[in-house]
Order: structure tokens, then C-alpha cells, then sequence
């Protein structure tokens, strides 16, 4: 029955039994999940790793192929290794402007614990104004940079 | 590389000549025979062979390196591989962001304290003088302002990529 086969025998050209063992992750109704896990890994490939799983996680293991798939079919060359780096870049990004902030957030309250000492002044952002102020818990806090550490 | 040479690392494991055009040869050096093992176990030799040749030289080694870490990832987590990865990290970055949003939060209220700390003490006489609507902020002593407090807060640059897996990332050579 070819109306009753999954994307993966439909793709390959080939009868699909009841005992298919990609149809249960390659619907005929999404043909391009097929299509890009095939030119990426190639059929055989899927199968043999879909095959090496419990049945329980082949499921979300031919979701995270797809994944990745489609992530090489959109770049060539990093896949989704670029959205690691991207991401990495956002941690580092995030984590400096935290450090900073908590800075300034640690100046502003010693400031308004003994402000005989120093007169109020706007934080800008600025990391030159942060220095001037030589105050210990913001060295503390540029002292205790936390790094990325990629896993 | 191929001639007169020992044969790289994916010609000796398929066990065929090693060309002097050998499209992996510059790749996977014969002293490295587990960087190729891995990526034919995962992507399969003709895959890989195919992807190179659809790139342009001076993006292939950056093409394989990337190759070789997410079949490393694969053969670490064959459920999830690289994907794993990218949720931890996506986790990471909604946490930071929420911390910072946290931390900018109290930056806004300890200076709208010290602002209405400022004004009390200033001479009612001089407040008549500035326009409210630059200082409406600031001045109102109840919360109302809080409610608008997320305008001011900046958030890091854009997360939830993981949704897209259409966005394509550029990147310079990571590799050398």
C-alpha cells in the first residue's frame, strides 16, 4: 500500500512493511525530516544508532538527529556547533555584565551606608568610574570572575 | 598527501589507495586514526566526503573539526549528542539573564531611593521650577514606578536561538 508508507520508504523508494523500523520516527506526513536526516547521516547510519538505543529513547534521539541535521543544512560548516559557540559567547557576555552590575549594586550600598565618606554620584556603567572608586567588595567581586568553562 | 606516504587516517581504515588528491588526507593525518573512526561511524566516509566537496578548501578544516566534535558528542550521548549541550547551555543563559535582570532591578531602586531621599531634602520651591514630566520617575514617592521598571532593563543579547535551528551563525576560524 504506497499511500500507507513512511517518509523514510517513501524517500528510499522501497515497500515499507508493518515492521518498519523507521516509521515510528519518520511519518509520511513530515518528508523533510527524512529528507534532511538522510543527506546528513544517511539511512543506514540512522538506523544502526537508532538501533544501539532502548526503544524508549529512539524517539527523542531521532529528534535531536533532525536537529542537528537541519543545523548543517543551514551551515555547511559549523552545524550547530555555532549555536554552542554563540551560546558559550552569551554565557561570557552575561556572567561579565552580572559581575559588573553586582559592582555597582555593592558601591551604591556603601555608598548609602556612609555617605559622609563619599558623596552619591549616578553609577554610568562605566568601568573607569567603578576603579576610581576603590572600593573593596568591587575588587572582591572583579576579583571572583566566574569563567564559562565549556562542558 | 596521499603518494609516496603513508595513507591518511580514512583511506588505511577503508582500506583503499590513498590518492594524491585524497579529499580527506589533509584532514585526518594517518598519526589520528580514532578523529576519522568516529566521524565514519557517525556521518559515514561518503557523507563526509560529500559535504567536503561542497565546500570551499579554506572552510574544511573548519567543517571537519566541527564534524569531529559533534560525533564525539554522538558517541558521548547517543540519545541527544550535541543537542544535550546546546539545553544546558540555553539553561545557563536564561539563568544569567534572570540574574541580571534581578541585579539591574535593585541597581533601579536603590538610585530612585537615593532620588527621593535628594528631593526631600531639596526646598519644595525648587521643584516648581522643573518640568514633572522628567522627573515623573523619580519623583512620585509611591511603587507605581515599579510597574514600570522592565522599560529600563536590558536584557543580554538575544536567547531562545535553540528554537530556531534556521538561524545560521557566522564564525571565524575556532580552530587555530
Amino acid at each position: 500500500m504506497s499511500s500507507g508508507r513512511c517518509a523514510a520508504c517513501r524517500y528510499l523508494r522501497r515497500r515499507c512493511t508493518q515492521d518498519c523500523f523507521l516509521s515510528p520516527y519518520f511519518p509520511s506526513n513530515n518528508p523533510q525530516r527524512f529528507a534532511s536526516v538522510h543527506r546528513i547521516y544517511g539511512a543506514s547510519n540512522v538506523t544502526k544508532l537508532l538501533q544501539r538505543l532502548p526503544t524508549h529513547l529512539r524517539s527523542e534521539a531521532a529528534d535531536s538527529l533532525y536537529f542537528e541535521a537541519q543545523c548543517r543544512l543551514e551551515d555547511p560548516v559549523y552545524g550547530c556547533v555555532g549555536l554552542i559557540f554563540l551560546l558559550q559567547q552569551q554565557i561570557h557576555s552575561a556572567e561579565s555584565q552580572l559581575i559588573k552590575t553586582q559592582a555597582e549594586i555593592a558601591v551604591m550600598k556603601s555608598q548609602t551606608q556612609h555617605p559622609q565618606t563619599q558623596p552619591f554620584r549616578a553609577i554610568s556603567g562605566s568601568n573607569n568610574l567603578l576603579l576610581q572608586q576603590s572600593d573593596n567588595d568591587a575588587n572582591l567581586i572583579f576579583s571572583n570572575q566566574v569563567s564559562s568553562g565549556f562542558i | 598527501m596521499g603518494s609516496g606516504s603513508s595513507p591518511c587516517a580514512s583511506c588505511k581504515l577503508l582500506r583503499r589507495r590513498c590518492a594524491k588528491d585524497c579529499i580527506f588526507a589533509p584532514y585526518f593525518p594517518s598519526d589520528d586514526p580514532h578523529k576519522f573512526a568516529i566521524v565514519h561511524k557517525v556521518f559515514g566516509a561518503s557523507n563526509v566526503s560529500k559535504m567536503l566537496q561542497e565546500l570551499p578548501v579554506q572552510q574544511r578544516a573548519d567543517a571537519v573539526s566541527s564534524l569531529v566534535y559533534e560525533a564525539n558528542a554522538r558517541v558521548r550521548d547517543p540519545v541527544y549528542g550535541c543537542v544535550g549541550a546546546i539545553s544546558y547551555l540555553q539553561n545557563q543563559v536564561s539563568q544569567l539573564q534572570m540574574q541580571l535582570a534581578v541585579a539591574q532591578t535593585e541597581i533601579l531602586c536603590i538610585q530612585m531611593q537615593h532620588h527621593q531621599e535628594d528631593s526631600a531634602l531639596a526646598l519644595p520651591t525648587q521643584m516648581q521650577h522643573h518640568d514633572d514630566d522628567d522627573y515623573k520617575p523619580f519623583l512620585l514617592p509611591t511603587t507605581h514606578n515599579l510597574d514600570n521598571i522592565s522599560q529600563y532593563i536590558n536584557f543580554a543579547s538575544s536567547s531562545n536561538v535553540i528554537q530556531d535551528p534556521a538561524a545560521t551563525v557566522k564564525r571565524e576560524s575556532l580552530w587555530t
